[in-house]
């Protein structure tokens, strides 16, 4: 009984993974799964407003098709804000690139000159 | 990206390496484990779902823009407040939301610890039984059906005639009548 009393306080902190989260929508689950389900939502406000707005779609299915446009999007911008910082990289330093070619040119230059006299 | 082979490590480690090298693909892994619940964030404010999903990207692009400006320790309950915040401040451009938006995005803690270390205090325990018995008869009804008998809200909607919308809400004002209780007795104690 003490357990259980504690249990109205204690906050699970659990994650559920989308899965669960999708069968829990389409009613999928069985009743101790879906109180599992539940007591996370009762314990932690952003699963319990993600699942008060996720029974809002109309069809289930184009939510997983708004998730993978969405991780698409997502993997872009990320794509885009690398080749950015690259560039800015590049344009902040640009002595080093410099010394590189400066060094190979050299290099190249020792090549050729013991190649003529040795 | 695959995310599933970086399943085995949890969100804090991902942190961490982000905050380490500033390499975006962290957070990339971070953000799409909460893409579903930030649709449903979304959603549950916007109540459309075009309008949800764009605000899902704007969120994703302020967490980009944003994240490495300051120390997060709790990514899921700092990423939930940007979310909610982004959807009121639409709402109020909107003209339907008047009330104070707390945009202190450095204030998001982890709210779960709090509890726990409430929880801790054997006192607490000793008192529960005598504030349930506090509560008006749905909350008590609603709060022992779910927490002490593990019944779904479908089960406690069939069992008690409350609508699923009054279940809820009886378990959650229950539970935070039960809290205000408890630390009124401890402080007495």
């Amino acid at each position: 009984m003490t357990d259980k009393l504690n249990d109205i306080l204690s906050n699970s902190n659990k994650n559920i993974d989308n899965q669960q989260l999708m069968d829990y929508l389409r009613n999928q689950l069985n009743n101790a799964d879906k109180y599992e389900v539940e007591k996370t939502m009762n314990d932690d406000p952003f699963i319990n407003d993600a699942v008060e707005g996720l029974q809002k779609f109309d069809v289930k299915k184009d939510m997983q098709t708004y998730v993978t446009q969405l991780h698409d999007d997502l993997q872009k911008q990320l794509a885009k804000k690398k080749k950015r910082k690259d560039k800015h990289r590049l344009k902040e330093q640009p002595w080093v690139y410099l010394a590189i070619v400066i060094i190979l040119l050299l290099l190249i230059l020792c090549f050729i000159i013991l190649q003529k006299y040795i | 990206m695959n995310t599933e082979k970086f399943k085995h490590i949890d969100d804090n480690q991902l942190l961490h390496y982000f905050y380490t090298d500033k390499n975006n693909e962290w957070l990339g892994i971070l953000l799409q484990r909460y893409t579903l619940l930030l649709l449903g964030v979304c959603m549950k404010y916007l109540k459309n779902e075009e309008e949800a999903k764009d605000a899902v990207q704007q969120v994703f692009l302020k967490v980009i823009a944003e994240l490495h400006k300051y120390k997060v320790d709790y990514f899921k309950s700092w990423l939930y407040m940007v979310a909610k915040n982004y959807c009121l401040m639409e709402l109020r451009n909107k003209g339907q939301y008047f009330a104070e938006i707390d945009d202190r995005l450095m204030a998001a803690k982890d709210e779960t610890e709090n509890a726990d270390t409430f929880v801790e205090k054997d006192s607490a325990y000793a008192n529960m039984e005598a504030a349930l018995q506090q509560l008006n008869k749905e909350q008590r009804e609603c709060v022992t059906l779910f927490y002490l008998q593990k019944k779904s809200y479908q089960e406690i909607t069939a069992i008690t005639g409350y609508s699923l919308l009054q279940v809820k809400s009886h378990i959650q004002n229950g539970k935070r009548n039960l809290k205000i209780m408890l630390q009124h007795l401890q402080k007495n104690d």
